[in-house]
């Protein structure tokens, strides 16, 4: 009889907790917009997946011992998964577009309003009762940079705590970039402004996209060092791309490795998804405070445009500097989109990368900014 | 109270100091790309694209002198004949 209670007392069924449960079909959530809405689903497959395994009980995926609390502690504590992906992303990027329209990196900029804004939201939510520090309000106002390892490199950095909802929010957001921008953008343009055409961007030659990143890395060395972690792995990525001779490792980069990289990371962003740590007035708070920096940033590239237009001679349609949060490359996308309504032969596709990649540049800036300061 | 003020004025001055900052560093990377970018361009033109393009069309050119004038005519009725009978699916 002893040995059948222990059985017993060994199942998942005798040991489960509400919250685990709950949270578990959390996870089923994200599997499902993954899997059925196509929501991001390289990192909210494992993300979801990790969030089941990390709650189930006896188990202990995410206690000392378990296989997620390693994958945590050994790539998400110490920030090499989301320096990786970085490092893939920028072997992925082409900087042609910024190049050949440099004013452009003025929309990324603004777009960066967003995440400053955001932590006076985060601050204020004290109010209704959440114990936001400065450090927890930095990390969650990353979000409105629309940037998943920024998110989660600075999060992991200044509140590990929240990082799962920061996560969560962050990759959330940017797959429903789609759904968010498009309003925000026509409520602040007229018909007139949309069908804007802008002048084809000049030839970029191989030697300015190979100095390029090295510039960048240059200046973030001089005034920015605490950016260099981010930065420095996007330029080595970027440069690897650009500079022609090494194509096996900047392929590697921007598919195996990423792609390698990017499981794990899920996994280990899926284990900070646990009852005690997600199902929490505060997740509310991070998944509110994170549409909000989402849209003030949409909001302030948008007007930035069209402050751009007023001062200068060269026409520039307000529609890319939506794309300025970065969410490479959907937000240049809808940017195109949303043009083509107005204007079916207006392809800003190309215009709105400048100010695309320019916003990851920004937002990498922008956590470099809040880890020197409040770090 | 106090320490919620605090925050806010803490909140405040960060805002100031990264969005001047983020201006100030994505600003002296448009003077760098004007400035330094442009010069290199310059002095360094894309001399392989301009080789692969001229020699894709010299090839293209040769390409179209060695077309015999029969095999044109029989792709030309070939491509009519499909074209009519297209046209009379739809």
């Amino acid at each position: 009889m002893d040995s059948l209670k222990l059985l017993w007392m060994s199942t998942g069924l005798a040991n489960f907790e509400l919250g685990q449960v709950i949270m578990m079909l959390v996870g089923c959530g994200l599997l499902y917009l993954a899997i059925a809405r196509n929501f991001e689903p390289l990192l909210l497959v494992p993300m979801g997946f990790g969030a089941i395994l990390t709650n189930i009980p006896v188990a202990g995926f995410s206690e000392v011992g378990g296989l997620l609390h390693y994958i945590y502690y050994a790539g998400i504590d110490t920030g090499i998964f989301p320096l990786l992906i970085f490092m893939g992303v920028g072997a992925m990027t082409d900087f042609g577009a910024l190049i050949a329209n440099p004013k452009t990196l003025l929309l990324g900029a603004a777009a960066q309003f967003g995440i400053f804004a955001t932590l006076f939201g985060a601050i204020a939510l004290n109010f209704v009762g959440l114990d936001f520090s400065m450090k927890d309000a930095s990390a969650i106002a990353i979000i409105g940079g629309a940037d998943g390892p920024t998110a989660i490199f600075l999060a992991s950095k200044l509140a590990p705590d929240l990082l799962g909802a920061i996560a969560v929010a962050a990759y959330s957001y940017m797959a429903l970039v789609p759904i968010i921008q498009p309003p925000i953008m026509r409520a602040l343009t007229t018909e007139s402004e949309r069908k804007i055409e802008m002048a084809q961007l000049r030839h970029v030659t191989k030697v300015e996209k190979i100095i390029f990143p090295l510039g960048v890395l240059l200046m973030t060395i001089f005034f920015l060092p605490a950016a260099t972690p981010l930065v420095g792995m996007f330029c080595l990525g970027n440069l690897m791309r650009e500079c022609g001779v090494v194509d096996r490792l900047s392929s590697t980069a921007q598919n195996e490795l990423i792609n390698i990289v990017t499981i794990f990371l899920g996994l280990g962003v899926g284990s900070k998804l646990s009852a005690e740590q997600f199902l929490n007035g505060k997740t509310l708070g991070i998944l509110a405070l994170g549409a909000v920096a989402f849209s003030i940033g949409t909001a302030t590239g948008v007007l930035m445009a069209k402050l751009m237009n007023k001062l200068s001679k060269e026409k520039v349609n307000p529609l890319i500097g939506a794309a300025g949060v970065s969410a490479v490359p959907m937000a240049a996308r809808v940017a195109n989109k949303v043009g083509l309504e107005s204007n079916p032969h207006n392809f800003l596709l190309m215009h709105a990368m400048g100010p695309n990649v320019a916003g990851v540049l920004g937002s990498a800036v922008a956590a470099g900014i809040l880890l020197a300061l409040v770090g | 109270m106090e320490n919620l003020q605090q925050l806010f004025i803490e909140a405040g001055t960060l805002m100031l100091a990264g969005m001047v900052f983020v201006f100030a560093f994505l600003g002296l990377l448009i003077v760098f790309i004007n400035i330094v970018l442009v010069r290199l361009a310059n002095k360094y033109p894309d001399a392989v694209v301009e080789n692969r393009n001229s020699s894709k069309r010299n090839k293209k050119k040769e390409d179209g002198k060695n077309v015999s004038p029969a095999v044109v005519a029989a792709i030309s009725s070939a491509v009519t004949q499909y074209r009519q009978q297209h046209s009379a699916q739809k």
